[in-house]
Order: structure tokens, then C-alpha cells, then sequence
């Protein structure tokens, strides 16, 4: 690991970040945040929310089209190739040579510099870490969707870095590989890695992330720690209810007499209320199906989780 | 270099190596002694002989789709955003496809001429008419992988790359003078081609090297070249440099 930057200093500082691909939409549209060193930062959205934009935009591919950006203290306008030197970046798609899973270890090796002794320590580490000696031999190309991944994130293990961008690095893995690729990142921010993870999937973002930001149409909704984000949905309940018939006149007439506080985010015969108020709601709820001729299918009461917290800032910056 | 070492080694497969060096070194094979027979023996030239340099020459195209398809395979399979978010520039990743190339070309003609001296028996080459030689191929190499890069950076889809690079090919090939000479006896359209050809040049160049001296027409020939090579070059870069890089 290369000496970092102070650690008063934020490792990304994104201020009133814009940017636009056509000159009229803009995928990112005022995004400010820090990121501090040693921290796992997730950021969640939906499709299309602009996670690969900024992605993109912090690993130097695109030049924001306003806004301040620094990476480790650096400009990527000016600095792109001294901040790239001190970042790995794991590409939500594939991406190898064509060659074996430690051909491709190897090269990646070669490309970063590193001499030849150290490359192969550290390939055969990751080849153990990673679980890969049974594929080692085998044509990236030809491996499942499972095993890529892993040797993605194993290949960009071969350098040394300071910040570590994942954009949705466990698509495709197994319950068990996922467990254990989070756990290994964990191992690495433990010796001071800086991690930026992008993914669809809360219960993993829950899992590793120090802060999350939500991002919607290229703005950050929410931006705080997982358990401040868990806790100020404390006092809610989220109610799970599956109507037959009537689903579209039932979810309306639901909308339009939630309380303020509270959200709701349909599709089809499914629902997911966010409500202060279970008890009122329940009642609501019951009214609602008699008065709209809907059948309740199914109700479920529980407590909130971050996916909840996710789909609330989303529906509310729709509304 | 180790943009180059990387480009090299995904690219020594047999696959690749048989269409870099087997189909020219199969020309100069079968072309070699199938076109002999059409020459008269009590002439005692040898076709063989005119054919060598000129695949010489050719060797600067099969080094130029090596370039172009590099470029095309890291698009369309990640490697490019993924060594672009690496420790390298656009410019550097240009320059190692650029010497790539040049390093095949080279490669392959020296295997070519090793080639025509099992076929032949003997060549009597100088210093000077090698350094001509390769010099060329330099050229050449660069002219072609510009102009193929110039193709992956253009188009988008698999099949229109395939086909108009085997087109590509084609015409340059059998329009230049690696297989026969100009004729003026050449319909009007077909003379055009050989003269706006680069290979023609290099061709010329390297067959004038093989002889040991350039005449002059070899070396308006060698000056066009340069200018085919420059104008290419910064037209790849130009598209190269502009075209969007994207991690899905």
C-alpha cells in the first residue's frame, strides 16, 4: 500500500459534481460527498440512477462536464495518470485477455510493474485466496459467470493500491464466494484500503458499508453511515401486502391517503408501505379492500432494513 | 514496453500465428512455384524471386489487422476501459499497438525471408538493401495498423469489422505490386488503385532493397508513403482518441 493521502483529507471529494453525455439530460446533476480513507462508501440506485457515470467519472474515464473532483487530493483533469497509479478498479462487466486464469494474473502483473519474484508470490497467494487452482489453466473466457468475477477481483489484487473501486463485484457469485469476497475485502480495509462499492443488492451493502449514498437521476438522495440511515427509519414499519383484483384502483386510493411521512412503492399486485404509524395503517389498509372491492392476498409487518430505506428515498424523489 | 509485452503474448496463440505467418509464407509456397511454370525456363527468371520481397511487403498488412484487432478485442471485451483505468494514457496504449505492429511486421518478414532462402538457396542481400528493407516494413507496418485502427475505432459491429477488413485486404493485396508488376495494359480503375495503393510503395521499396538499390522511382515512391503514413496515423489517432470508452 502506498502512503495515502493525510488522513484529515477526504481520499474522493466531490463537489456540486455534473455531468452531461448529450447536453441535455444530466446523468450526474450536482453531486457532492467525501470519502473518507480506511471507509467502504457504497452507492446504490437503480439502473440508469448514474453509479457508472460517477464511477466513471472517479476512476478518470470521463471528465465531469462541472463541478470539483479530486481523487487522493489530485485533479483527474490534471493528474489522471498519478491518481490511476494509485487505484484498481473492478469493471462491472468482463474484462481479459485471452489467455488462462493465471496468464491473465500474470499479465495484469506485468502491466503494473511488478518484478517477476513478487508476481508470482503474489499470484500464487491470490490463486489460494481466491480459490482458483482448480481453473488456473483454464481460458478466462471459458469460466462461468461465478469464477470470472473472482478472478477479476483476484487479478485486480496483484497491485498495490490506495482506493479500490467495485462496481457490483459479486454479480454472478455464489452465497458462499460472496460471503467470503466481502470478508476478504473487509481484510484489506482493515489494512487501510479505501473501498467504493456500487451494487443492487442491499443486504451485502449492509454487510460491508461504513456509509452509503443512495443516488437517483444523478442525485444523491440519502448519505450517511448504514446505521445513522437504519435508525432514522427507527421509529417506521414496513408492511409487505399482495392484493387480488382491483391492485391499481387499491395502490391509488392508497397513495392518496398515506400520511406525509409515510411512502409506498407499488408494482402490480405488490406493495411495501413505509409507515410511522402500523397500527393506522393496518386499519387503512383493510378499508381500503372494502371499499375498492380488492381481496388482501397477503400481509407482512416487520422492521425496516436498508433495502427499505433504499426504496423509500427513491419513491419519495419520484413523487 | 509492457503495453507491448502484453499485446505480444495474447497475441502468439497458434491460431493468430498460422494467419500471420502461414497464409503469406503459403502464397509465397504455392504462389511461388504454381506461377514459376508460367514463366519460361530459358528466360531464367525466377518468380519466386519477384514474389519474396513482396511478401514481404505484405507482411505490413497482416501486422496492421494485428494492431486493429487488438483494439477491437479490448473494446468489445473490457481490456480497454480496464487498462485505461490503469497505470497508462490513451496516447501510450496507441503507441504500444503501434509498435506491436511494427514488431510483428518486422517479425514477419524476417521469418518470409528465412523462408525464401530454404526455397531459394541462397540470397545475396547488402547491408544497405536490408536496412531499406525493414525500414519500409517500418513504414508500411505503421501505415497499416493506423488504418486499421482507424476501422475498430469506427465501426461498431462485429461482422461489418470482419467483412470490411477481409475486403480491405483483399484489395489492397492483389491491387499493389506484391504478386505482379504495374502494366500500363491494366483496365484505367485497377492502374488507380496500384498507384493510391501504399502497398504498392512499400512493395517497391522492399523489392528495390532485395536488388540493393532504390531507383528513383522507389523513393517518390518511399516519400509518398510517408505522407499516406502521417495522414493515417493522425486520422486513427484523432477517431482513436475521441471515440468513447465504456465499462459495460
Amino acid at each position: 500500500m502506498q502512503a495515502g493521502s493525510a488522513s484529515s483529507e477526504p481520499v474522493v471529494r466531490a463537489e456540486s459534481l455534473r455531468h452531461t453525455y448529450d447536453g441535455k439530460a444530466y446523468a450526474l446533476d450536482g453531486v457532492s460527498f467525501d470519502i473518507r480513507k480506511g471507509e467502504v462508501f457504497g452507492i446504490l440506485g437503480k439502473n440508469g440512477a448514474g453509479k457508472s457515470t460517477l464511477i466513471k467519472a472517479m476512476t478518470t474515464l470521463i471528465r465531469p462536464t462541472s463541478g470539483g473532483l479530486t481523487i487522493l487530493g489530485l485533479d483527474p483533469a490534471r493528474d489522471g495518470q498519478r491518481i490511476r497509479e494509485r487505484i484498481g478498479v473492478v469493471q462491472q462487466g468482463e474484462s481479459f485477455d485471452f489467455t488462462t486464469v493465471q496468464g491473465n494474473l500474470d499479465i495484469y502483473g506485468v502491466l503494473w510493474g511488478i518484478p517477476k519474484q513478487e508476481r508470482v508470490r503474489r499470484r500464487e497467494d491470490l490463486i489460494r485466496r481466491f480459490e482458483l487452482e482448480p481453473i488456473r489453466k483454464q481460458r478466462s473466457f471459458d469460466l462461468s459467470g461465478g469464477q470470472k468475477r473472482r478472478v477479476q477481483v483476484a487479478r485486480e489484487m496483484m497491485h498495490d493500491m490506495d482506493v479500490l473501486f467495485l462496481d457490483e463485484p459479486t454479480v454472478g457469485l455464489d452465497v458462499i464466494m460472496r460471503r467470503e469476497l466481502l470478508d476478504s475485502i473487509k481484510k484489506e480495509v482493515r489494512q487501510g484500503l479505501t473501498v467504493v462499492f456500487t451494487t443492487h443488492n442491499l443486504e451485502e451493502a449492509d454487510y460491508i458499508c461504513d456509509r452509503v449514498a443512495v443516488i437517483d437521476h444523478g442525485k444523491v438522495l440519502v448519505l450517511d453511515t448504514v446505521d445513522n440511515l437504519k435508525s432514522l427509519y427507527g421509529g417506521k414499519k414496513t408492511i409487505e401486502v399482495t392484493v387480488a383484483g382491483s391492485a391499481d384502483a387499491f395502490f391509488e386510493a392508497l397513495k392518496g391517503r398515506l400520511g406525509t411521512e409515510d411512502s409506498l412503492k407499488a408494482e402490480g399486485s405488490s406493495g411495501v408501505v413505509l409507515t410511522s404509524d402500523p397500527k393506522r395503517t393496518l386499519q387503512l389498509l383493510l378499508e381500503l379492500a372494502h371499499e375498492t372491492g380488492a381481496q388482501l392476498d397477503w400481509l407482512n409487518v416487520r422492521k425496516n432494513t436498508l433495502e427499505d430505506v433504499f426504496i423509500d428515498s427513491v419513491s419519495r424523489s419520484t413523487e | 514496453m509492457r503495453l507491448m509485452y502484453r499485446n505480444i503474448v495474447v497475441n502468439i496463440d497458434p491460431g493468430t500465428l498460422v494467419i500471420l505467418i502461414g497464409l503469406p509464407a503459403m502464397y509465397l509456397v504455392f504462389f511461388g512455384y504454381g506461377f514459376q511454370s508460367l514463366v519460361p525456363a530459358s528466360s531464367g527468371s525466377s518468380y519466386l524471386r519477384y514474389l519474396t520481397p513482396g511478401i514481404m511487403a505484405f507482411q505490413s498488412v497482416m501486422a496492421g489487422t494485428v494492431g486493429g484487432s487488438l483494439l477491437w478485442a479490448d473494446r468489445r471485451y473490457g481490456m480497454l476501459a480496464q487498462l485505461l483505468v490503469g497505470p497508462f494514457t490513451r496516447l501510450q496504449y496507441l503507441l504500444g499497438i503501434m509498435f506491436t505492429s511494427v514488431v510483428f511486421g518486422l517479425t514477419g518478414a524476417f521469418v518470409m525471408m528465412i523462408g525464401a532462402y530454404a526455397l531459394l538457396g541462397s540470397l545475396s542481400l547488402t547491408a544497405t538493401g536490408l536496412a531499406i528493407m525493414y525500414g519500409t516494413i517500418v513504414l508500411g507496418s505503421i501505415f497499416f495498423g493506423s488504418l486499421m485502427l482507424l476501422l475498430s475505432a469506427l465501426v461498431k459491429s462485429n461482422n461489418a469489422y470482419n467483412s470490411i477488413q477481409i475486403l480491405l485486404i483483399f484489395v489492397v493485396n492483389f491491387a499493389s505490386t506484391v504478386f505482379y508488376p504495374y502494366s500500363d495494359s491494366l483496365p484505367l480503375p485497377i492502374r488507380a488503385l496500384f498507384e493510391i495503393n501504399p502497398l504498392t510503395y512499400v512493395a517497391n521499396a522492399v523489392r528495390g532493397g532485395f536488388a540493393g538499390a532504390l531507383t528513383t522511382a522507389d523513393l517518390v515512391g518511399e516519400a509518398v508513403l510517408c505522407v499516406e503514413m502521417v495522414v493515417a496515423l493522425f486520422l486513427a489517432t484523432r477517431a482513436y482518441m475521441r471515440s468513447n470508452v465504456s465499462f459495460e
